[in-house]
């Protein structure tokens, strides 16, 4: 924060000149190599991940309508004091308003608001104390929330003070540097800015590109990946995925009574559309940072929606039953929007490994293995929703929708149980242990446990596709645990490289919901006699092969 | 599992295994047994128990910490105990389905499975066991392991032998409702420990004596911006550790009985020191000074004295900052990356590091390259006092108690509360005081006290986990020890290399790789490894050896950002791990099988 002086300072020394709205159009700088965040990325892909880090979106309103982050990014390069008392930076957490004395009632402040809260200024230094005590240890609470305020705090310094804009290559890795004072073509770029020329900015914006392209050619990132990193940014192609989801659930809904066969065909073609858009993505990310897409939460909720639509997709190819893809849909479409959506909790940006998760083969198959149990669970979980659906509703499920839920089950335990011992395989290998009862493992083993619990009493007779399907639901409690809870609630152990923050109202809110639907379904089922109770599972046990 | 009620409906031969089955268990009391164990209610039983049990362990753990979790749920005798059992239920279950069919396959496998993987865990546990080792680039090889296991140490009075038991304070945690007792080996005394604590600290009080033999002491408190209006306080007792403190890690404050002499910069030499050549030494005298490496890339640097002291830095960190090396105290003062001589002036033609070279003020004489105070006493209530700032003088003069002086380190005064000519400074251990707003030390601990059995029990004492503590009854005395167990392995094991490559552009390790010897000291074997993240050294490394898993296996755990050469390496031996591998194996085979394979003509057979 004592960067504020400085920029103050700076403003009074400001170029003279007022810049006329003239140059609006920045894109000719989306390929320039910026060096953040210990890789190379476009500009574009920079300006993005820089105003998401600030404030939680990717384009703000300001006077005269929505800027984007290009526009942002850019106009903070070339005067950064017209920016300090523009509201753009986020504080969501309340208690941590009122502690600084902030305005309850709104998301964003500017950086002059922030800098002068004496409550703020009073936790950051705090959390800095803390965090200098014992690095290894997570901040809690306010501290916690404090600190995260001072990141953004942070990039907004290092856009405003230009130490962000790491453009100049340097040879064999090293940390790249931002352009030297009075670099010509800059400065040409700069007096186009302000007298508002835009084909004058263009061409000392290519004149600088040029310049800086030529300077370590052998260390950049390369034009098709530039190109490719930019397109992937600019399609969101994951969010085409849940939009096609979506239409093929609609028109699956709406042909149920009616034109069943080209309703079950046009929801086929939409829904396998959707799985095309996700595997370019993830081939996308993959080419892009050069590992399996599956190490922070943001790709973990990607990567169970895509298994939960292709398992769906490969049962619906056996049964042609349209129950998997009415089951999985909601679950996918759900799972994608909060990934779209939320990007303070789950963070789309791609960043480098910590060395721990660095590429290497036990790593992504028990990773992919792990999380595409979770997608088998959610499945059944979707398809159970539908049969206690129909019980709340007054009517019997039919008994096929039992042994969907029963199939899904088979495959998530598989998966599951395979996972979690390819995970001590790694473990083994990678730190010469094969289990030591992390939290993640743990849980991981409870669900497993959960389900085999479900599986083992329905053999025992104790219950049958009734109550399977109450199993479905409330063992996926369980790896809502093992997957979001353990990262984001306890926050202790070894798996500390995915841990996050945000989200835990909608968490609970969801097992909430879940308890509740559960048991207004037994209360009907019971309440609804012997009558509904289905018949002993002889279907059940069936091969899925029909 | 699946397969016996989704059989289909009974034919005669499966009638009839059934009818025996049914049959047994009717008449044999083994059979009877076997079908308890094997009942899918205690299945049921045990998989919830055990499921319950892990989640509640896993915010016990979030509260407390992993080692007390694992000690008080995971290796608790209750929780094993739960674990045995599922093993005989997994048996037993299986013996249950006696003779076994074609389409048990799959059941089996995953049972035994099971079964295999726990018992190989239950050897690990027992057999094996965990460490760490902390390795330096140049220090001799290492024989012994710090295992995660404490103990605590005995002396015994009568044959002065070292007795070690096993004890974690922090997992069993004595009280006074609860105590522990140790008997002392080769006499009838116990040893009694009554509370525990997370963090011990040690209290310093200095007290006037009339014991010719004692040093001078003196008590001091500080003044200044930083320290509020309460100031901080110094008792130092002339001689040894006592005698000197440390001033917020920029000065140090000795006592001494004479002032030594001290006259101008002390600056023995200079060095210029280059990556690609032998260095440039000026103003080097008879005896041979420190040595210095620079790295390459010019990014680190090493630095050895002649008594072997030896330390790497990462060159950007130290930079202008005064380091001690042994006898020696250094200043890095310039560096260049591309060195070249421009006009006659050392200069850099670039920023690449193609000749990298750096300029290194050595200073001599006890380190004294940074701000010291030393006082001495001068007369029977005075003192003298002497400021020094890289061996230079700065300020000297004399106080008496009760008068202040001005030390040049930013506004800081000195204030001499007490002197005494004679003193003994006393130093207590006590768990601190979190309500007083006392940090954490991390230092644990128990109180004890020595129960002579004859109706004489001594003094509690705080026993800090890593020093010797002497406990007293009466005139009898026993002197024990707490702390992690040393134990020593077949082999030895030295650092030879030890990088922390980064991500690009950045200060954070993209990896941490540990180069290290083994040796055998029988065969005179040697191996060189290399342990990166992910990627464990390990030795014996032949291919029984990898395959069955009885190594020991070196991974990365720690490393020392201040000294690159040196790191911790974890140390695990698991003669389990074949066990849980083929389990582990089994299972995954297992599953599949009784999920997704049915055998027809296994059923065939059977009815034929």
């Amino acid at each position: 924060m004592k960067n504020l002086v400085a920029i103050l300072i700076m403003s009074g020394l400001a170029w003279p000149a007022v810049a006329s709205a003239a140059v609006t159009d920045f894109s000719v700088l989306e390929p320039m190599v910026v060096q953040e965040g210990g890789r190379q990325k476009p500009y574009f892909v920079f300006a993005e991940e820089s105003l998401l880090a600030m404030s939680g979106r990717t384009g703000i309103e300001t006077g005269d309508g929505r800027m984007d982050a290009m526009g942002v990014v850019t106009r903070m390069w070339f005067e950064p004091e017209e920016w300090i008392e523009t509201p753009m930076l986020l504080v969501d957490h309340r208690p941590l308003k009122i502690e600084a004395g902030l305005d309850a009632s709104r998301k964003h402040f500017s950086y002059q608001e922030l800098a002068r809260s004496e409550g703020l200024r009073a936790l950051l230094v705090e959390a800095a104390a803390e965090r200098s005590r014992d690095p290894s240890e997570r901040l809690q609470g306010l501290l916690k929330e404090a600190a995260d305020v001072g990141m953004r705090l942070a990039v907004f310094e290092g856009l405003a003070n230009g130490s962000l804009f790491r453009v100049v290559p340097r040879a064999g890795g090293g940390a790249w540097r931002i352009l030297p004072d009075g670099q010509p073509e800059f400065d040409a770029m700069r007096t186009a800015f302000f007298g508002g020329e835009q084909e004058a900015f263009d061409r000392a914006a290519q004149g600088l590109m040029r310049h800086l392209e030529e300077i370590a050619p052998g260390d950049r990132l390369s034009e098709r990946l530039v190109a490719l990193e930019i397109f992937y940014q600019k399609l969101h192609p994951f969010r085409w995925a849940w939009i096609l989801y979506l239409a093929s659930g609609i028109v699956l809904g709406v042909t149920w009574m009616k034109g069943r066969r080209f309703g079950y065909s046009a929801a086929w073609t939409l829904a396998v559309a959707g799985l095309g858009f996700q595997i370019f993505g993830f081939v996308c990310r993959v080419l892009i940072s050069g590992r399996a897409p599956v190490t922070n939460m943001y790709e973990s909720v990607i990567w169970v929606a895509f298994g939960t639509i292709l398992f769906a997709l490969v049962f619906e190819a056996l049964n042609r039953s349209r129950f998997y893809l009415l089951g999985a849909i909601p679950v996918a479409v759900v799972s994608l929007i909060l990934a779209d959506t939320q990007p303070v909790a789950l963070d789309p940006s791609i960043t480098p490994l910590v060395p721990v998760l660095q590429s290497n083969f036990w790593l992504t198959t028990h990773v992919l293995t792990i999380t595409l149990s979770y997608a088998a669970f959610a499945l059944a979980l979707g398809v159970a929703h539908i049969a206690l659906g129909m019980v709340i509703a007054g009517r019997k499920p039919a008994q096929e929708l039992y042994t969907y839920v029963y199939r899904a089950l088979q495959v998530g335990v598989l998966l599951l149980a395979s996972g979690t011992i390819l995970g001590g395989v790694w473990a083994n290998y990678s730190w010469g242990r094969f289990w030591d009862w992390d939290p993640k493992e743990t849980w991981a083993l409870v669900a497993l446990l959960a389900y085999l619990f479900v599986l083992h009493g329905r053999v025992a007779g104790k219950w049958a596709g009734f109550g399977i399907s109450v199993g479905a639901i409330l063992a996926f409690q369980t790896i809502i645990m093992a997957w979001y809870g353990v990262n984001f609630v306890l926050g202790t152990g070894l798996h500390s490289y995915g841990f996050g923050t945000g989200g835990l109202p909608m968490a609970i809110g969801f097992v909430g919901f879940e308890l509740l639907f559960t048991g207004v379904a037994i209360w009907r089922h019971v309440a609804g006699g012997k009558s509904a109770k289905p018949a002993p599972s002889k279907q059940v046990g069936t091969p899925i092969t029909p | 599992m699946n397969s016996e009620v989704s059989s289909p409906p009974a034919r005669p031969p499966e009638a009839a295994r059934r009818a025996l089955i049914a049959e047994r268990r009717n008449n044999s009391l083994f059979w009877r047994v076997v079908h308890v164990f094997g009942s899918l209610k205690l299945a049921l039983f045990l998989l919830a128990i055990i499921a319950v049990a892990c989640a509640v362990a896993t915010f016990y753990e979030a509260g407390f910490n992993a080692k007390v979790a694992q000690a008080h749920i995971y290796k608790a005798p209750w929780f094993l105990f739960w674990i045995g059992l599922l093993c005989v239920n997994l048996i037993a279950v299986t013996l249950t389905r006696w003779p076994w069919q074609k389409k048990h396959t799959g059941f089996i496998i995953t049972h035994y499975g099971i079964v295999l993987l726990l018992i190989g865990a239950m050897i690990g546990s027992r057999m094996g066991f965990e460490g760490n080792v902390t390795l330096h680039k140049d220090s001799p090889p290492l024989n012994r392991i710090t295992t995660s296991r404490s103990v605590i140490q005995i002396e015994g009075p009568v044959d002065t032998a070292l007795y070690i038991r096993q004890f974690d304070a922090a997992v069993t945690r004595p009280s006074e409702r609860r105590p522990r007792r140790f008997p002392v080996p080769g006499t009838a005394w116990t040893i009694v420990a009554t509370d525990f604590s997370e963090d011990l600290t040690r209290d310093h009080s200095l007290q006037p004596s009339q014991s010719p033999a004692d040093p001078p002491g003196v008590e001091l408190t500080f003044t200044g911006a930083m320290a509020g209006e309460e100031g901080r306080r110094f008792q130092l007792a002339a001689d040894g550790e006592a005698g000197e403190a440390d001033f917020f890690g920029m000065a140090r404050i000795r006592l001494l009985r004479e002032l030594p002499e001290r006259e101008s910069a002390q600056v023995s030499e200079t060095q210029m020191v280059f990556a690609g050549y032998a260095p440039v030494v000026e103003g080097r005298k008879a005896d041979a000074g420190p040595e210095f490496r620079l790295s390459p890339d010019g990014k680190q640097l090493t630095v050895r004295t002649p008594e072997g002291v030896s330390a790497t830095y990462n060159r950007a960190e130290i930079e202008g900052a005064s380091v001690t090396a042994g006898e020696y105290a250094f200043v890095l003062r310039e560096y260049w990356p591309d060195f070249e001589m421009r006009d006659g002036r050392p200069a850099s033609a670039s920023e690449e590091p193609n000749n990298p070279a750096a300029l290194v003020q050595v200073f001599s004489g006890g380190g004294e390259a940074g701000l010291l105070l030393e006082l001495a006493p001068s007369g029977p209530d005075r003192v003298a006092f002497q400021l020094s700032r890289g061996g230079t003088i700065s300020a000297n003069g004399e106080v008496a108690a009760g008068e202040s002086f001005g030390t040049g380190w930013g506004d800081w005064v000195a204030r001499l509360d007490a002197f005494h000519p004679k003193a003994r400074l006393h130093s207590e251990t006590r768990p601190v005081d979190a309500d007083k707003g006392e940090e954490a030390t991390g230092i644990p601990g128990f109180l004890a006290f020595l129960d002579t059995g004859d109706g004489v029990a001594g003094e509690p004492v705080w026993v800090e986990s890593g020093a010797v503590t002497t406990l007293r009854a009466g005139d009898r005395f026993v002197r024990m020890g707490y702390g992690l167990e040393l134990r020593p392995v077949p082999f030895s094991i030295r650092l030879l290399d030890f990088e922390v490559p980064r991500f690009e552009g950045t200060q954070t390790p993209s990896n941490y790789i540990a180069t290290v010897e083994f040796r055998d000291p029988t065969t005179g074997e040697r191996k060189t490894g290399q342990a990166r993240m992910n990627h464990p050294a390990s030795w014996p490394g032949g291919v029984w050896a990898h395959v069955t898993g009885i190594n020991y296996k070196f991974s990365q755990a720690e490393w020392n950002p201040q000294d690159l050469g040196e790191t911790t390496l974890q140390v695990l031996y698991d003669p389990g791990w074949l066990l849980k591998w083929i389990g582990s194996l089994a299972i995954c085979i297992g599953i599949t099988i009784l999920f997704y394979w049915k055998p027809r003509s296994g059923t065939a057979r059977v009815k034929s």
